[in-house]
């Protein structure tokens, strides 16, 4: 990331701005996409995060820091869109079995239902250290210092979220959902 | 049965499917949205004494060389000081010299900072801290605080504001509390003036601050029952520099403040609590209504030192 960009945007450039949201605005959905599971949220989620750092970053002490501060106004903006998912759209749908492409075979497909109901199940706490640590590839005590968290909660959230979607893979003995209700 | 392994191979090869998400449509709409979000400028940007040119560390340097070398002078057994003249200043300009005695004014060591949370805040009194000094005032209607969670802001200290966000518009005005050590000598060149040694000097150099004009020169006030300094002046439209860039005071950590607007009206006082000095700030709008001013004055006026 460009700290001179940073410090341009800092003092109201919006062209250096726009480049340096033009850089990671993918990225940042991504994230989104992938704590919230959906795709309406992830996009309302980023946007939010997007306008509230250029809101906020003259306030950003160290332009080094944007992505970092960056990634936690997201998660912030994450924990605001579940919340307004949870007050309008208490769903989950899962993709029936047969819709999935010709090209996956079968266990992955069961692996993917699991795992995605499993995800749901967990809170936007625990989603948020999955996807950051095993997607990211941020070590836990980066993770922690972007969430704001001790080093041994973002353990202990990892664990426990873990565990949870090994629980959920091991359904899979289990009769295969092909639906979850709405 | 799945092993710890398997779990985590396969949660990231699913964290890692339909890797192609474009945020294209969600760039659009906040770059059309930029120009109606303005920014929330924290007045003291993330520029400190340590980054300027060499000459102004240096200048900054000698200046602090030199008024520690004066405070010692003053303080030694038997020195009364330049001149080794015995009377006692005659100035009644508040002190910006920390008290060696805690007051019930000043909070105990460890004490935590106690600022009202981000928000809108009900018609009341409040209580605040800044810089260790505690005290309280009466708020209108139609006033927010800042609250004090910022961690990484240039500046933890805490503002009221009118209105629910940080605006320039006529309606707004901004209140913030600040420990202010020094002004600038060219704001458009940021650089520093020498730290200040009294509160009749930092008030002498708000009113001399180039680009600016005087409303109301240096004057002795009382605020909750203890001397300020108070002074008024109104940033020009027609300065060298965008308002960002216009370099005003600076604390002691080495942050300077900036201006907001341009055509811009801050009313200072400089309060001394029992030694401490005490920095708050009335910053109205081009445009800006008397009685805006007036429930300025209000909030001041209804303040009380514990």
């Amino acid at each position: 990331m460009d700290a001179d960009l940073v410090i341009r945007a800092q003092r109201g450039d919006k062209d250096a701005y726009a480049v340096l949201a033009a850089g990671i605005a993918d990225r940042l959905l991504a994230v989104a996409r992938r704590i919230l599971r959906d795709f309406d949220l992830a996009e309302d989620a980023t946007q939010q995060a997007l306008l509230t750092a250029w809101r906020d970053l003259p306030q950003l002490r160290d332009p080094d820091r944007f992505e970092s501060w960056l990634h936690r106004l997201l998660v912030r903006a994450c924990y605001a869109e579940s919340r307004r998912e949870r007050r309008w759209a208490p769903s989950l749908r899962l993709l029936p079995v047969g819709e999935q492409s010709a090209d996956d075979d079968l266990s992955s497909v069961v692996d993917r239902d699991e795992i995605e109901r499993g995800f749901r199940r967990l809170s936007i706490d625990h989603r948020a250290v999955v996807v950051l640590h095993h997607y990211l590839d941020l070590p836990l005590d980066r993770v922690a210092e972007l969430l704001g968290i001790p080093v041994g909660t973002a353990h202990s959230r990892l664990h426990h979220a873990m565990r949870g979607l090994r629980a959920a893979l091991e359904a899979d003995a289990r009769p295969p959902t092909r639906e979850a209700a709405k | 049965m799945s092993t710890d392994r398997d779990t985590t191979r396969i949660v990231r090869s699913w964290l890692r499917t339909d890797e192609h998400e474009s945020a294209d449509r969600v760039l659009d709409n906040v770059l059309a949205l930029l120009d109606a979000t303005p920014q929330r400028r924290p007045r003291w940007p993330a520029r400190r004494i340590a980054d300027m040119n060499s000459v102004a560390k240096l200048a900054t340097a000698v200046a602090a060389v030199f008024v520690a070398a004066v405070v010692g002078l003053t303080l030694l057994p038997g020195r009364g000081g330049p001149g080794d003249d015995p009377t006692p200043s005659p100035s009644p300009s508040p002190s910006l010299s920390p008290s060696p005695s805690s007051t019930p004014a000043l909070l105990p060591s460890g004490s935590s900072i106690v600022f009202p949370p981000a928000g809108a805040l009900a018609p009341g009194r409040h209580t605040l801290t800044e810089d260790g000094i505690v005290f309280s005032l009466q708020v209108p209607d139609g006033w927010y605080s800042s609250g004090l969670s910022c961690p990484l802001c240039a500046s933890d200290a805490g503002w009221l504001q009118k209105g629910p966000i940080d605006g320039t518009d006529p309606g707004y005005a901004w209140l913030p509390f600040w420990s202010v050590k020094g002004v600038a000598a060219d704001p458009c060149g940021q650089t520093p003036a020498p730290a200040a040694t009294s509160a009749a000097e930092l008030a002498t150099g708000v009113a001399a601050l180039p680009g600016t004009d005087v409303v109301t020169a240096p004057e002795d006030v009382t605020v909750g029952g203890r001397p300020a300094k108070h002074v008024v002046m109104k940033v020009r439209e027609d300065i060298d520099c965008a308002a960002g860039s216009y370099y005003m005071w600076y604390d002691g950590n080495g942050d300077f403040r900036w201006a907001t607007a341009l055509g811009q009206t801050n009313e200072v006082w400089i309060v001394d609590v029992d030694g401490a000095s005490l920095w708050i700030e009335g910053e109205t709008y081009k445009g800006s209504t008397p009685a805006l001013e007036q429930e300025i004055q209000a909030i001041i006026d209804s303040i009380q030192f514990n």
